[in-house]
């Protein structure tokens, strides 16, 4: 009897002392949790090493890259981007400043977020360029005459184009209301506009996609500009034409398509048909193309709603 | 009913008797009582070795690039290799960066016995800007504004031309003086030597996250190719009719991305080392004097003051407000915001269109991988969400008040006019580089500043009068 009391009493004691422990393992694993740690990967100590002296070490093994293959001649591509379905209604600017000279006789400029022709069903505004290019033609040096990019009843006169490195724009502002025209991406620009004026710019480094303008003053202004090398790169017009001539020829190009409202990765234009899968077109809205020299190939895209996203 | 309070006081003894029994019956040599010191050993103990602190990735980015797991490894391994850790920093010899002061500010805090202290990014800054200078300290929640995110290089408060890097100078000056008006305090009890340690690792920390973001494009760009699938999430497929295969990033083991990586790193540190050369020079003629008479204050003030409420020239107003106390365009975003809203935006058309298609029945094979993809893209698009603080707007600055971030002396002023603020809404109205013809003239931007500076002794700012009132009341 006392025998199994004294077990009784053991039994209890420790099922105290399991729940004390449980509890004091309970505070460590919390405490050391005190520090905790954000999402995202961390570092690899053994990678980092070989990697660093890989980079700092003077290892000029050169030659591991086989040298791209570059072909001869140049070619012409163009085309046409047309919306399968029916144009989009573009709803007004959601104008709420300076009415009397942004929405004149209270009409707001339509939104130019997906610009299609009613008739030719042609999608405005596509960027289209090569990524990298071997060699460059004579005439498509980069561009040098000044670019004017005015803004008039609170829209930019120009939504999307593109300019050469180092090519003189020319900024003006024909409202009678001040703006401020801001540039995102590298080649960060934000200047205040006086009413009538112009303010030059040029941009220095060449972007992978195009860049935003905005105006702080009035939000709902946009417009997109893509600074690139050389003159190898097209923004399609009203009917959704587009042509890029004196392309080096016999080697493999990677094109870069993007519009501002696809929904592609990072706003890539993606279309999905049995041409475009013969070009390798992908979700970032890239597509490989060899042209042959003297070729002018012709690509005509019809862009269903969905790669809007809608 | 028992009142709450009586009930805690009496649950609270009765818990204190508890333990003084259980202690009291405590055996030392028993199993169980060493569990327990062994247990308590082991919390304190564990406690001292909390993992060392580590970088980590900008998860929004590696989401919205979809940048794969393995690629996000491979980019923080090579980071590791140009930066180190929070613990052991690295200066790669391109950066120009100072071993021994990246060496001070960096690790645990601690003084030394020659007194020399240690650790002093994580005594002074790490609680509001973070161990990866991402501005997400633990304090940083709960401030307004919230602390600055190093990691895209860009500085609001400096001397040099809006899309230049700062100099050293400026970030030393924002130490000294702090940022009045925000959580930022002043740094000028620390010794120079303190201080310009914490500029090196400032920039340390920029340079880290500008190289992140670069090595994460060129992933993107030139090596994720096994990711590559077209609209319908099908892998899009090389001559063969097999997947493309991605390139594993490693420099140590291609030559090719070795001169890459070390190119990048070249664009990112340069900027740092011409910022000495893009410091916006005032014409000394057109400096005013410090001893000018008060009408001729009065006068250039004045002439600022048609400035700031002209359309045509300085427009101001038109965030300032008509009133200058900041009531203009309230509902712009800074570029750091800008980001997180995109994301925002992007994620709820995702989820909307994911919505639509989960109502359809008719789905075909292919439409049904890329829905399921695009359910995944939601959700960790969402996990990222998850990490936000609330948005908040650029709200402009309340002109009437006499505080000004970034400093107030004169020649502050004039560099946040002339080139506006960089990542803000404010835009500049001086040249957009050296020798560039800007909107106004600098006699412009001085009579401006004059104006500026007299906002706050207006009558209608309610400025302090130079004696307290009952103070006057006896002198009278």
């Amino acid at each position: 009897m006392g025998q199994a009391k004294q077990e009784m009493k053991l039994f209890v004691l420790s099922r105290q002392t399991i729940a004390v422990v449980a509890v004091a393992a309970l505070a460590a694993a919390v405490g050391c949790n005190r520090y905790s740690e954000g999402p995202g990967k961390v570092v690899n100590l053994t990678a980092a090493t070989k990697i660093r002296s890989s980079l700092v070490g003077q290892t000029a093994e050169a030659g591991g890259e086989q040298a791209a293959s570059t072909g001869t001649g140049w070619a012409t591509l163009k085309g046409r981007f047309v919306f399968d379905g029916d144009a989009p209604a573009m709803p007004p600017y959601g104008v709420n400043k300076d009415e009397a000279v942004c929405a004149p006789g209270g009409k707001a400029p339509p939104q130019e977020y997906l610009v299609v022709d009613p008739s030719s069903k042609g999608i405005a505004n596509i960027f289209i360029y090569p990524r990298k290019v071997s060699r460059v033609n004579d005439a498509a040096g980069p561009k040098t005459d000044p670019f004017l990019f005015d803004q008039k009843e609170c829209r930019f006169l120009t939504h999307a184009f593109a300019v050469s490195v180092g090519q003189p724009v020319e900024i003006h502002n024909s409202d009678p209301v001040g703006h401020n025209t801001s540039i995102a991406g590298q080649n960060t620009f934000n200047q205040m506009i006086p009413s009538g004026d112009k303010v030059p710019y040029s941009a220095k480094k060449e972007e992978a996609t195009p860049a935003s303008i905005s105006c702080s003053v009035h939000p709902w202004m946009r417009a997109y500009m893509v600074p690139r090398k050389d003159s190898y790169v097209a923004v399609t017009k009203p009917d959704g034409s587009f042509e890029i001539a004196n392309l080096p020829a016999g080697e493999v190009l990677e094109f870069q398509v993007w519009h501002e409202s696809a929904s592609g990765s990072n706003h890539g234009l993606a279309v999905q048909s049995d041409e475009t899968k013969e070009l390798k077109w992908d979700n970032k809205g890239r597509f490989k193309i060899k042209l042959d020299p003297d070729q002018t190939r012709e690509l005509n895209i019809a862009v269903p709603a969905s790669a809007f996203g809608g | 009913m028992l009142p709450v309070w009586k009930w805690v006081l009496a649950r609270r003894f009765s818990l204190a008797e508890c333990q003084w029994h259980t202690l009291g019956n405590m055996n030392l040599r028993s199993p169980s009582s060493l569990g327990i010191i062994a247990a308590l050993v082991a919390a304190l103990v564990g406690c001292e070795q909390a993992p060392p602190p580590q970088f980590h990735l900008n998860e929004m980015r590696m989401v919205e690039n979809e940048t794969p797991a393995d690629y996000q490894q491979e980019i923080a391994d090579v980071l590791g290799a140009m930066f180190g850790t929070p613990d052991q920093p690295f200066a790669f010899p391109e950066s120009g960066l100072t071993q021994t002061r990246l060496t001070l500010a960096a690790g645990a805090a601690y003084n030394d016995t020659e007194g020399v202290s240690h650790g002093l990014y994580r005594r002074h800054c790490v609680h509001c800007h973070g161990i990866t200078g991402d501005g997400r300290g633990p304090t940083a929640r709960f401030l307004n504004p919230y602390p600055r995110d190093y990691r895209s290089g860009v500085f609001k408060f400096k001397t040099t031309f809006a899309a230049a890097k700062p100099t050293d100078e400026d970030l030393k000056r924002i130490m000294h003086n702090g940022a009045p008006g925000t959580a930022m305090p002043s740094f000028s009890l620390l010794p120079n030597s303190e201080v310009e340690s914490l500029v090196e690792y400032v920039k340390y920390l920029a340079m880290r996250g500008e190289m992140e973001q670069r090595l994460n494009q060129y992933v993107y760009d030139e090596l994720a190719d096994a990711d590559r699938v077209d609209e319908k999430g099908n892998p899009v497929l090389d001559e063969n009719g097999a997947p493309l295969k991605g390139i594993r990033l490693n420099p140590a083991a291609n030559a090719g991305q070795q001169e890459a990586v070390k190119g990048m790193m070249a664009e990112v540190v340069a900027p740092w080392n011409e910022a000495k050369d893009q410091v916006i020079a005032p014409t000394e003629e057109q400096i005013p004097k410090d001893n000018r008479p008060a009408e001729e204050i009065a006068a250039s003030a004045k002439k600022g003051r048609d400035l700031f409420f002209s359309p045509q020239k300085g427009n101001c107003f038109s965030c300032h407000g008509p009133t200058a106390l900041g009531d203009g365009q309230q509902n712009d975003f800074d570029v750091w915001t800008k980001e997180q809203k995109a994301f925002l935006d992007k994620t709820e058309q995702l989820k909307q269109s994911v919505a639509e298609r989960d109502e359809q029945k008719d789905l075909s094979d292919d439409d049904k991988t890329a829905l399921e993809r695009d359910r995944r893209l939601v959700s960790e698009r969402e996990d990222v969400i998850k990490t936000f603080y609330p948005l908040r707007n650029a709200i402009p600055r309340n002109l009437r008040k006499g505080i000004y971030r970034g400093g107030r002396r004169r020649i502050d002023i004039f560099a946040r006019i002339h080139q506006g603020i960089p990542g803000m809404p404010m835009p500049g109205v001086g040249g957009s580089g050296p020798g560039v013809q800007g909107t106004l003239t600098e006699a412009e931007i001085w009579n401006i500043v004059d104006y500026v500076l007299s906002l706050p002794y207006e009558a209608i700012s309610g400025p302090q009068t130079a004696l307290p009132e009952n103070v006057a009341e006896v002198t009278k």
